[in-house]
């Protein structure tokens, strides 16, 4: 391929597909790119590969069916679409969680935000090289894994809330096993970063790599920890704080080069955030109902049902026509580990959602990734796409 | 023929030294992908290869040899699968050719490391001398330099010729870090050849044996030399020629089936040369201390050298044996320690397992048991020399066993660097292309000059 440089030299460049199946693109993502020796001239980016077709399957099932679906989103943290999603309908009900269940959220978001960060770290530091790390990671991972296999038999897509609380309460010794998987998380954490804080090859690798300024990541869209490297102090969590984020004590971590290693490290550093909250939640856990009584919202108990009839009226409705939001539109977001995870519903009064659009994190930040790679090297490719946290599954809906 | 051999034993033997040597280290290859993968695993809080077993029908369990015959299912694996050249080759020769040229030109490469001291014999009215190794060259580093070059044009032929373009960017890399390192590795070593006054590598160890290894009065040399091997075997945190998740395997992105085994052998055997000449040259070689140690007559200070060590060859061997058998039966400690940790996990084939530890522990106490009779045996053994024409010529008992004591110290010295070169890429992330570049032309290649231009007016001063 020729191409005319500004000075009007012409070159010839090698173009080359990075993906849409490589071993750097985790997911089917396609950047083609014009190579200039291994220099990147120019790189489009291109999504799509996965053929998802989330937004139009929830429209053809209840509110309730839509939860499952959640889970595949961001498959690495599957409790936070579940929250998420459930947390938008529930403003559009307008309803009050009971103390317990918005605990028990706060919990299982943290503990997501975390594997969420090792697996994004992991894989990076895989895609430099360092694949120890990786292992330290999910022997990690494995702990919180664990707890979720006691918490609701699942381990990758759990499912675990319903809208208007949870699928069940937490078992006998929950915010135990939390402590003791936060402990193995934290100390993994710090093992890792001891192997590359002060790595000279590390930072020779990720230091001014792929650099995103603050300007450039406001107008591309950018939100959470890839926002907050950049330099700029946006943190849902406390700038629109929900589930009592404000009366927990952490502090927002902000990068300020935008470059791959403070993204890195915004992750590494959240993760240690996100224990501290996980510790006072597991505080705060009080014995109490996880679901609300709403009854709009909530099932009721087999008793009722047995043997009164509204209850049996409700109960009926309830599964075969689904919640009824009031009409409207709503759109409701909260701190994903990867930015803002936002579901904006439209509502026609029905069972059924009329429209569900999701605003994935990474969307935007896959938008910008193309400019980002100008003038880097093919290994940049490998070293920066893994610090913008790409999600197939959530990217393609 | 036979007549000829019976009468020229020595001149026998240093015919067949020169395939012996290099097939010698080619059989640690399985050992050395053993080292790997368990030593990754150790590295990463992992088990590691251990399922693939051959059941033994009479003894009741699977010999599973710590994952050694995982390389078996490998070989077997590689071997049957369809041999294929792509349809889009841009050449169908150099395209079969590429992956034979690294592995035949390391193959040649141990031929030039000294793997024990020269030995004399009666030869007519004089002595002759059997060379420790394949080759004996005075110029033996250079060549074995210039061979180790050749393995460049394999990978860019190879990668030129499988058409595609991450083979491509894999193979243009491997030509510049081919340029860049030779310069590098030659120069850190050239520090060794001013102090030694010689290319040989067989009278660089000798020199090593005489004073001391070259580590001590070459370190920075010693530095520059590993680390400028680690780029010419293309071992993390050098590996961009291959560049998993960049160049998703680099020249040898094409290949696969036996090719693709060509190809990793000949970048294990690489590994291994290079581990055996840091070795030679500033290890010591097959020489057991670094300095010289107060074992004389009176607790005089002796150079445990080539001469020392036939003098005292039975109680060095002993002693080597001894040490040997502790290593056995802490090995064997360790195994039995895992199979009562296994045994009490209560795992569905605990029995069959534990039997299979128990061969181990056997295996190992018999070792650790033999070890020591060989050990009580030796101590203390040894043969006065004939002196002829003013030569020291031993009894060929004394040299054998020399001449078994002396490899051995050198493969360990060399399994051990081979450690390294594991714990080194399981730590360590990648470096970029460039930087890389940088290193080799900015970094290595000016302390290299340094560290020579210093050695030299040392040379100089001291004599």
């Amino acid at each position: 391929m020729k191409a005319r440089r500004p000075d009007g030299e012409v070159v010839e460049l090698m173009t080359v597909n990075i993906g849409p199946s490589h071993p750097a693109t985790h997911g089917t993502l396609r950047v083609f790119a014009a190579l200039d020796g291994e220099t990147i001239a120019a790189a489009v980016c291109e999504m799509g590969y996965l053929h998802r077709g989330f937004e139009k399957m929830v429209e053809q099932g209840t509110y309730q069916m839509v939860l499952p679906y959640t889970d595949r989103l961001n498959y690495c943290s599957a409790m936070m679409n579940n929250i998420a999603f459930c947390k938008a309908v529930e403003t559009m009900f307008g309803v009050e969680l009971p103390e317990r269940c918005v605990t028990l959220r706060v919990i299982l978001l943290e503990l997501s935000r975390m594997i969420d960060h090792l697996v994004c770290n992991g894989a990076n530091l895989v895609d430099l090289g360092a694949l120890t790390n990786f292992w330290y990671f999910f022997n990690a991972r494995e702990r919180v894994y664990k707890v979720w296999e006691k918490l609701c038999g699942a381990r990758l897509t759990n499912t675990v809330t319903r809208i208007g609380g949870m699928y069940r309460d937490a078992y006998p010794g929950f915010a135990e096993d939390v402590l003791d998987a936060v402990q193995v998380v934290e100390e993994a954490t710090h093992e890792v970063l001891g192997l590359i804080e002060k790595n000279r090859i590390f930072i020779d690798r990720t230091k001014d790599i792929a650099v995103v300024s603050a300007e450039e990541a406001i107008s591309a869209g950018w939100t959470g920890p890839c926002l907050r490297a950049s330099g700029v102090d946006r943190d849902l969590r406390k700038d629109e704080p929900y589930y009592g984020y404000e009366t927990y004590d952490f502090e927002t971590v902000i990068g300020s080069a935008g470059d791959t290693y403070d993204r890195i490290m915004v992750r590494m550093y959240e993760i240690l955030e996100s224990a501290k909250i996980v510790r006072q939640a597991a505080m705060r856990l009080r014995p109490g109902p996880v679901n609300t009584s709403d009854p709009r919202l909530s099932l009721p108990s087999r008793e009722q049902v047995y043997h009164d009839m509204e209850a049996l009226i409700n109960s009926f409705k309830l599964i075969y026509e689904g919640v009824r939001p009031p009409p409207g539109e709503c759109y409701d977001a909260i701190e994903a580990a990867n930015g803002e995870l936002g579901f904006y519903i439209v509502s026609d009064g029905s069972g059924r959602p009329y429209r569900i659009k999701v605003r994935p994190p990474c969307f935007t930040q896959w938008a910008h990734y193309g400019d980002m790679l100008t003038g880097s090297m093919v290994a940049d490719v490998a070293a920066s796409l893994g610090s913008i946290n790409i999600i197939a599954g959530e990217l393609d809906r | 023929m036979f007549e000829w051999i019976a009468a020229h034993p020595y001149e026998t033997i240093a015919l067949l030294l020169v395939p012996a040597v290099p097939l010698l280290f080619f059989q640690l290859l399985p050992l050395l992908v053993v080292l790997e993968r368990r030593g990754a695993a150790f590295i990463q809080d992992r088990p590691g290869p251990n399922r693939a077993g051959i059941p033994i029908p009479g003894l009741g369990f699977q010999l599973r040899a710590f994952g050694l015959i995982y390389n078996l299912c490998d070989f077997i694996k590689l071997a049957v699968k369809e041999d294929f050249v792509p349809r889009f080759a841009a050449s169908r020769f150099y395209y079969v050719v590429g992956p034979f040229i690294p592995l035949i030109a390391g193959l040649i490469l141990p031929a030039f490391i000294p793997v024990f001291a020269p030995i004399a014999y009666a030869s007519g009215d004089g002595v002759a001398w059997l060379a420790g190794q394949g080759i004996a060259s005075h110029s033996g580093l250079l060549a074995l330099f210039a061979f180790a070059g050749l393995s460049a044009y394999g990978l860019v032929l190879g990668s030129w010729a499988a058409n595609s373009k991450y083979a491509l960017l894999g193979g243009l890399r491997a030509s510049a870090m081919m340029i860049s390192y030779e310069v590098a590795i030659g120069l850190a070593a050239a520090g060794m050849f001013l102090i030694c006054g010689t290319f040989d590598l067989a009278r660089i160890v000798a020199w090593q044996g005489e004073h001391v290894w070259g580590i001590i009065v070459q370190p920075l040399g010693f530095l520059l030399f590993t680390a400028a091997a680690f780029a010419e075997s293309n071992r993390t945190p050098f590996d961009v020629v291959e560049g998993e998740s960049e160049i998703v395997a680099g020249f040898h992105t094409e290949y696969g089936a036996m090719r693709f085994m060509l190809v990793m052998s000949a970048e294990y055997f690489h590994m291994l040369v290079a581990a055996a000449l840091i070795s030679t040259l500033f290890l010591g070689g097959y020489h057991l201390s670094p300095i010289p140690l107060p074992l004389g007559p009176d607790g005089a200070w002796v150079a445990l050298d080539d001469r020392w060590m036939r003098e005292h060859i039975g109680s060095v061997t002993a002693v080597l044996l001894i040490a040997l058998a502790l290593l056995a039966l802490y090995a064997a400690r360790l195994v039995e320690r895992r199979r009562r940790h296994y045994v009490a996990s209560g795992a569905s084939d605990a029995a069959r397992r534990g039997r299979e530890y128990r061969f181990y522990t056997g295996l190992f106490l018999a070792l650790a048991g033999l070890a020591g009779l060989a050990a009580w045996a030796l101590w203390g053994w040894s043969e006065a020399p004939r002196i002829i024409a003013g030569t020291a010529v031993w009894g060929w008992k004394v040299d054998l066993l020399t001449a078994i004591v002396q490899f051995h110290i050198l493969i360990a010295k060399t399994l051990c660097l081979a450690w390294l070169f594991v714990w080194v890429r399981w730590t360590l992330p990648r470096f970029r292309y460039d930087q890389i570049m940088a290193l080799g032309w900015k970094v290595l290649l000016n302390a290299a000059l340094v560290n020579l231009l210093l050695t030299a007016l040392l040379v100089k001063l001291i004599g």
